[in-house]
């Protein structure tokens, strides 16, 4: 296989009865997913996509966001999957740098959309909810062309959270991707018998990646949009789900939640967990309380998935990412590059068939600092173990983890600059006992202003986990004599 | 310690990290301090609270102004202790 389409039609014919999708009580088939894909190839075709054009993904984790992934594949294009939880500001910024023709949504962000877009920049195509112009029991009345594809064609655009104010765009192709699924199913050995949950959302690389390895194998994906904690234990348990991509701070709420009785997770094999570190106190919780060890996972937007620990021995090593997937090299190197021993400290750089071949589109000299002789220098800081497993100790670069979500401070810090009143701004990450953080921003204004005042500026603007919840009012902010923001004593 | 100042206790060690107590009162709109905004963070707020008071909190029960003030909170876990006798 070395295209997407390929991977899908290999599972589509291999597995046509096999359970592919449930969203709420609609269940459906891999070959119903085939012509539901198909169906939406041939609208995306009669309104005149073609090879190369890009198109935004605004869906939840659906049915329709699978079909929207495979379809738009089908024809050649370039999926840009955007979080619909992002606010004005960010719909604007993803979908006009991304290039892309059409945007994919559901009919309750259309008023949004509307407003954002003025006629002419960019079609909206509804295809979930109200105002639908496709839905998934649309026949397919008009056929398309699928053209000849490259592996080498590009088939996704994903956004990595940088420290320069702007996420940063990175193209991974077609290749990239059918060596994801399959560094990350040949590791982790699933089937077509797994029953996978997605509450996570598939918007996002973490999601992403467990996405496109279900369908390679024919495997369920059990798609929810909202991480209610008793709807997920009551699927866990009568949908028999076997693997659980989460983050930790939905396994230490599932693990701290009361229960009137005790459930039954028996068919829970495998529970991921990603995005930020996972604390020892939450992984022994879980596993107390339900009987299976949380494993950490560890990738990016560069490259997919780099490690998971699947180790025998989790007790011991809980607090590792584990060791590289299948193809996947990683070293440590030193500040000059150079590869470090074992157990010593260093920028934990990785080799991947499953990375981007042409780095941060736009960004040459962000590209050449981190993208250097095949290696992705990843910014964080770790070791490995004599058994190969990989620690994460820090990180070089500057951005807050939030329940897994990266804040760009320098991102907020702009937005708040937006302001009539804000004359200068700080933001930054606040670490608390337990390792959680918190966005704190600290402001220097013309006027009064209040907490209120910032709060409601902010909510109109970005995602809400982008927020500051501490805000500091000073008169000026520390500086070094070069003027550089002294952030460390703002905290 | 009363229902109003055990659920400020839990909001300055979750919530509002870094928060001064003294700086809440029972009526101040938490929306300014960002509660209530972020899903998984309001989730983990609803756990903190169950294991304060030893109670179940039903999610579905919760609105946006179960969250509004302190005194709203303590009124919606009241409610659930004298439910309980």
């Amino acid at each position: 296989m070395n295209t997407v389409r390929e991977l899908f039609v290999n599972s589509t014919s291999r597995f046509p009865d096999n359970p592919a999708v449930i969203e709420g009580d609609i269940r459906i088939t891999y070959k119903e997913l085939a012509s539901i894909t198909d169906s939406l190839s041939s609208f995306l075709y009669s309104k005149g996509l073609k090879k190369g054009d890009a198109v935004s993904i605004l869906l939840p984790n659906s049915i329709e966001f699978v079909a929207a992934f495979f379809a738009i594949s089908n024809l050649g294009a370039i999926s840009v999957p955007i979080n619909t939880a992002y606010k004005k500001e960010e719909i604007s910024f993803y979908v006009k740098h991304s290039l892309s023709n059409i945007i994919l949504a559901e009919g309750k962000l259309k008023p949004l959309l509307d407003e954002i877009f003025k006629e002419g920049d960019v079609r909206i195509a509804v295809v979930k909810g109200d105002y639908s112009e496709w839905g998934i029991s649309s026949p397919d009345v008009h056929g398309f062309n699928p053209p000849a594809i490259d592996s080498s064609d590009e088939a996704i655009y994903l956004y990595s959270t940088g420290s320069t104010g702007r996420p940063k765009r990175v193209s991974r192709t077609h290749k990239n991707l059918v060596a994801l699924a399959d560094n990350h199913t040949e590791t982790v050995g699933w089937t077509d018998k797994d029953r996978i949950l997605f509450t996570v959302p598939i918007s996002h690389t973490y999601g992403f990646g467990n996405f496109i390895s279900a369908v390679k194998i024919g495997a369920l994906i059990y798609v929810i949009n909202e991480f209610n904690r008793n709807h997920v234990l009551d699927l866990l348990e009568k949908e028999l789900i076997t693997v659980f991509p989460a983050v930790p701070v939905m396994l230490d709420v599932l693990a701290k939640t009361y229960l009137p009785e005790p459930k039954d997770l028996s068919s829970l094999k495998l529970v991921l967990s990603a995005g930020a570190p996972l604390p020892e106190r939450t992984f022994r919780a879980f596993r107390d309380k339900y009987g299976v060890y949380p494993r950490q996972l560890y990738g990016s937007s560069e490259t997919g998935v780099i490690s998971i620990n699947l180790g025998a021995g989790i007790e011991g090593t809980f607090n590792s990412v584990g060791r590289p997937v299948k193809n996947v090299v990683v070293e440590i190197r030193d500040e000059n590059g150079n590869k470090l021993a074992l157990n010593e400290v260093g920028e934990i750089a990785v080799k991947s068939p499953s990375m981007t071949t042409t780095g941060y589109y736009g960004l040459p000299e962000e590209t050449e600092a981190v993208f250097k002789n095949g290696y992705y220098f990843t910014g964080d800081l770790g070791r490995i173990d004599e058994d190969g497993f990989i620690y994460i100790t820090g990180r070089k670069k500057l951005f807050i983890n939030i329940s897994g979500n990266k804040v760009d401070p320098v991102e907020v810090e702009n937005i708040l600059l937006m302001h009539d009143s804000i004359k200068e701004a700080a933001v930054l990450g606040i670490t608390d006992n337990g390792g959680s953080e918190s966005v704190k921003a600290v402001i220097v204004c013309d006027g009064e202003l209040k907490r209120e005042d910032i709060i409601k500026f902010c909510r109109d603007r970005v995602s809400e986990f982008k927020i500051p919840r501490i805000i500091e009012f000073r008169d000026e902010l520390p500086r070094s004599p070069t003027g550089k923001v002294l952030r460390e004593e703002l905290k | 310690m009363g229902t109003e100042d055990r659920v400020k206790k839990i909001l300055t060690e979750n919530s509002l990290k870094g928060v001064s107590p003294e700086e809440l009162r029972v009526d101040t709109p938490l929306i300014e301090y960002g509660v209530g905004l972020d899903s998984v963070a309001t989730l983990a707020l609803l756990v903190a609270l169950e294991e304060e008071f030893q109670i179940r909190i039903d999610e579905s029960g919760i609105t946006s102004e179960t969250f509004e003030t302190i005194q709203s909170i303590s009124n919606h876990v009241n409610s659930i202790v004298q439910g309980a006798f």
